[in-house]
């Protein structure tokens, strides 16, 4: 009887709770879009969201990791202009962070940050279309102010139903919890689809995203293989996921794709153009992570239309760091190939010549030292210029 | 009476809490002192504080002020297959690892990417790299830049570190590059030029 009466109690909680938050806000007619120009927060819980972006803003527009160039950011506002629309694309600012891992994420006002690792695995202009495009839709769904309300609901239905106890009690609070993780899966797949829609309008190639999708799990798996562990089950979610499964991202986009017209464009020539300046370094970036597998798998798509010296390069460099001696006959290899494309590329001849001497070999370490003096004959200001002199001598 | 049976607890739940919770010591100066469990050996001239908590099993940090402010870290005698530090996340952020094999010049590289993924920064450079000598033996010292996430704080660090009998030997001063890393660099470099490994344990 007892139990009873709680559970009544924690259910007319639960009940009023869902209307009072329902009350609360107070829907206009034709709300205006928040990409509208110089768009305001209109409730109280839209400005909050909204003061609180502006904040972490400030603070990301100063980070030291931010990557400034001005032709670079230029041309990431324009692919998402193209994508989502001039009218649009005018509600938001992108930040590029230098950080070596696969992220996008997008904030109530309409910061948009991308980091580099997602932008170095991209092979054409269409996926990065499919990225902003995504994120965009977040914005323009009021993805963020709608999961903060729901999180903030279930929450107090979680605390309710916790402290009314009973047989329920516990199952109700679990479930209210669980349901933030759902309904943030089910903004991320609205997203996907919105992203999709975008990508047609503007005439992208859609199946570009889902093969996007498709190699970050590939990658995955060859970083686990690496590591000698098991690979990752894409194909599931768990309560707690924030994102639907990969697996049948990939397949949404797929599909919405095969449902479009057909065609469509990639831009493969003006992504690699925009990169050109910048793939090294990301390279250098990836290949310090102590991931030989998955760099390896990055390295094998990004040279999948051809071998550049930077790829090159960068694999010589992976094999080095590895070092076992099979890796430095690789690593060598690698180099010697990287220096036929660009004789004149200083690095690829310091990897040489430090590849030959870790050899141990006195035959190798001969041509290993010419390598070096190579090396500072081409950068004689090389900041470890006196350690090799030092190595020669 | 009762108030001294209280007492005694207390002095006991102290005495029993107290190298857990702050097993900081004090360095004292013009003693040898040998660090990080190895036959690394050096004579501070001035006071340092030693820290209770250690970056790994074969290393050890003193500071003056604290140890984001100037941390100085003694790696002693490590072996090949080994960290230089523990591990963040063995499963998904694996550190690398210090072979015999390696040359001098790839210590640098080796400090370089344990720093990245243990901070989870690509804010990190080395900025130079010369020869030097470290207990007697040839040594290679390196300059470098490193800003950890969601910090505004650049700082700045200088290593020296040598190979002998096939382990690796270290010494690395790290301060904010504002003020701190150029007041006590020279205490660093003194300490440095101290150092030498104790006969019989290498």
């Amino acid at each position: 009887m007892r139990v009873a009466t709680r559970l009544a109690l924690a259910t007319t909680l639960v009940v009023l709770f869902g209307l009072s938050s329902a009350a609360g806000e107070t829907p206009a007619a034709v709300p205006l879009p928040p990409y509208a120009g110089a768009y305001q927060p209109q409730t109280v819980d839209e400005r909050g969201a909204w003061m609180m972006a502006d904040e972490a803003e400030r603070s990301l527009r100063d980070s030291p990791a931010l990557i400034g160039d001005p032709a670079l950011n230029a041309y990431l506002q324009r692919v998402l202009c193209r994508t989502v629309g001039e009218d649009r694309c005018r509600g938001i600012r992108i930040y590029i962070l230098r950080v070596a891992d696969v992220n996008a994420s997008m904030m109530a006002n309409g910061t948009l940050q991308i980091w580099s690792g997602i932008l170095l695995r991209m092979q054409n202009e269409a996926e990065l279309a499919g990225v902003l495009g995504h994120e965009f839709a977040h914005f323009e769904r009021r993805h963020q102010l709608n999961h903060f309300r729901k999180a903030r609901t279930a929450t107090d239905i979680a605390a309710w139903a916790g402290l009314a106890g009973g047989r329920y009690g516990p199952t109700v609070a679990f479930s209210a919890q669980t349901s933030i993780y759902a309904f943030g899966r089910e903004q991320e797949t609205e997203s996907d689809m919105l992203s999709s829609r975008y990508m047609q309008a503007s005439h992208y190639d859609g199946h570009s995203v889902g093969a996007f999708w498709e190699r970050l799990m590939d990658e995955a798996d060859a970083t686990a293989l690496g590591r000698h562990r098991r690979s990752t089950r894409f194909d599931r979610v768990s309560y707690f996921d924030t994102h639907p499964a990969t697996l049948e991202r990939a397949r949404t986009f797929h599909a919405a794709a095969a449902s479009a017209p057909g065609g469509g464009d990639d831009e493969h020539a003006a992504w690699t153009a925009a990169l050109a300046r910048w793939r090294e370094a990301w390279l250098e970036d990836q290949l310090k992570l102590n991931d030989f597998g998955g760099t390896e798998y990055l390295l094998a798509q990004l040279g999948r239309d051809g071998w550049t010296q930077d790829l090159l390069f960068a694999r010589g460099e992976l094999y080095r760091m590895r070092g076992n001696p099979r890796d430095l006959i690789a690593a060598a290899d690698f180099y010697r190939e990287a220096i036929i494309l660009a004789p004149d590329h200083a690095e690829a001849h310091r990897g040489l010549g430090l590849t030959l001497l870790r050899r141990g070999r006195e035959v190798d370490a001969e041509t290993g030292r010419a390598e070096l003096r190579r090396y500072l004959t081409l950068k004689p200001a090389a900041t470890d210029a006196a350690m090799m002199a030092a190595l020669l001598s | 009476m009762a108030g001294r049976v209280i007492a005694s607890a207390t002095t006991a739940i102290l005495l029993a809490v107290a190298p857990a919770i702050a097993g900081n010591t004090l360095v004292k100066q013009g003693v040898a002192a040998s660090v990080a469990r190895s036959a690394l050996t050096v004579m501070p001239d001035r006071e340092w504080n030693r820290m209770g908590a250690r970056p790994g099993r074969r290393s050890e940090t003193w500071t003056l002020d604290g140890a984001t402010l100037n941390d100085l870290t003694f790696y002693g005698a490590i072996e090949t297959g080994k960290t230089l530090f523990r591990k963040v996340d063995r499963k998904h952020r694996p550190l690398p690892r210090y072979s015999s094999r390696m040359l001098l010049t790839d210590i640098p590289m080796l400090l370089e990417n344990s720093y990245r993924i243990a901070l989870g920064t690509s804010l990190m450079t080395i900025d130079t790299v010369q020869p030097t000598l470290l207990a007697g033996s040839k040594a290679v010292r390196f300059t470098y830049t490193c800003t950890r996430p969601g910090e505004d704080v650049e700082r700045r660090g200088e290593a020296v570190a040598a190979i002998i009998g096939r382990k690796l030997f270290m010494m690395s001063y790290e301060a904010p590059a504002i003020f701190y890393f150029d007041r006590d660099l020279a205490a660093f470099r003194r300490l440095v030029a101290t150092a030498w490994l104790a006969e019989g344990t290498r």
